[in-house]
């Protein structure tokens, strides 16, 4: 029989030691990973085929309990060859999309890709992003998307929010995950844009495109990726801007005092 | 009938307005060769001038000229089906898959997917111009 390496099932990994590799590493681990259990999965399979029911040796007690053991191993690579696939794919996901956050330092460019991870990662096809405004009351409706009629939402039809759905403003308030269906509010998920203990907006998931499973508990770890590195991102933007604003403020002054 | 020549060794060419699809697109087909067109004008320009490409993922979302646009002049110009083209979309339609499959897309794929989506319909592809 072929080397099949130790029959024992073993759970997945679990994500959090991957996940302080970096990005590269992370996917090129995975990918051997995935290589093993696939190799596993076919000398496993060359072995089954080996042993086929019809040689009367082998039809004995024995033989059927040997047979049952390698099914059973067989399952049980095929559902772990899975599950490393799917979390490939969710790590790939966060790699992608913690790193187009962080690309570029400008407030509306991390907007957009905020929008980029809801629509191509999420596959929202209706959402909002609320951000707090620092000096007045209320949240800028900083992007809507999918709606065109503005009675189609409502309380998101003016440029300023200023609470009406009881899941986004505890949100705002608690700085919490929240993930629906809710009885009181037409949101999907409510992810709060948190920095440190500051809720500086949230991300209001209100529609999916059809063909779109509904959000599970696998969508959380995106979630609340978006939660904590959009807000961070966003600040990093924001100061950013204001520093590139009081650069040029100050050669522009520096010009003018030089003689000639 | 499927006409079209693309192997492992062939040049992927991107066209989406997303750079995060972009990067999407690096780390999923990372063993690939790959270039980046980030609208349909830059996408046609490049099939013009690169014949190594063998395989173009098309968006259908993008401003100016949209996918379909840019399949619409790739089979004016007698380029698919010699061409493979995957479109993608993000609305799921199943008139739009059939609009593009019409226009000589050799596949679809509507967003979110998982790597191995991606992989498996570039595989039965090759598989298909290999036979």
């Amino acid at each position: 029989m072929s080397d099949i390496g130790d029959p024992t099932p073993k759970t997945p990994a679990p994500l959090d030691p991957l996940l302080r590799l970096g990005g590269e590493d992370l996917v090129r681990h995975l990918r051997e990973t995935l290589d093993r259990a696939a190799h596993l999965a076919g000398a496993l399979s060359d072995a089954l085929s080996r042993i086929s029911p019809q040689q009367p040796q082998e039809s004995e007690p024995a033989f059927q309990e040997r047979l049952r053991a390698a099914e059973a191993d067989s399952h049980d690579l095929a559902s772990r060859l899975v599950e490393s696939e799917n979390q490939l794919g969710r790590l790939m996901n966060l790699y992608v999309a913690t790193y187009q956050l962080h690309a570029v330092p400008d407030p509306a460019q991390v907007r957009a890709t905020i929008a980029d991870i809801a629509v191509n990662l999420l596959g929202a096809q209706q959402f909002v992003l609320l951000l707090r405004r620092d000096e007045a009351p209320g949240c800028e409706v900083a992007l809507r998307e999918g709606w065109k009629d503005p009675a189609e939402q409502p309380l998101y039809a003016e440029d300023t929010y200023t609470g009406g759905d009881p899941q986004v403003d505890e949100t705002l308030l608690d700085g919490t995950l929240k993930l629906g269906p809710f009885h009181n509010s037409p949101a999907l998920a409510v992810v709060p844009l948190k920095f440190q203990q500051e809720v500086l907006g949230v991300l209001v998931l209100l529609n999916l495109f059809p063909h779109r499973p509904p959000l599970r508990a696998d969508d959380r770890e995106l979630l609340d990726l978006l939660s904590a590195h959009a807000a961070s991102a966003l600040l990093a933007a924001r100061l950013f801007a204001a520093k590139d604003r009081r650069l040029k403020t100050l050669e522009s002054l520096i010009r003018l005092a030089r003689p000639e | 009938m499927l006409l079209c020549s693309v192997s492992e060794l062939s040049t992927v060419l991107v066209v989406d307005d997303s750079a995060l699809m972009h990067r999407v697109y690096e780390v999923m087909l990372r063993d690939r060769p790959m270039l980046h067109a980030h609208d349909g004008d830059e996408a046609l320009r490049l099939i013009d001038q690169r014949s190594d490409i063998g395989l173009v993922l098309l968006d259908i979302n993008m401003p100016t000229v949209s996918g379909f646009e840019v399949l619409d002049r790739l089979r004016a110009a007698g380029r698919v089906p010699g061409l493979a083209v995957i479109v993608i979309t993000t609305e799921g339609r199943d008139e739009e898959a059939a609009r593009g499959v019409a226009a000589g897309a050799a596949a679809y794929l509507t967003k979110p997917f998982r790597s191995e989506q991606i992989r498996e319909t570039i595989a039965r592809i090759e598989a298909r111009s290999a036979s």
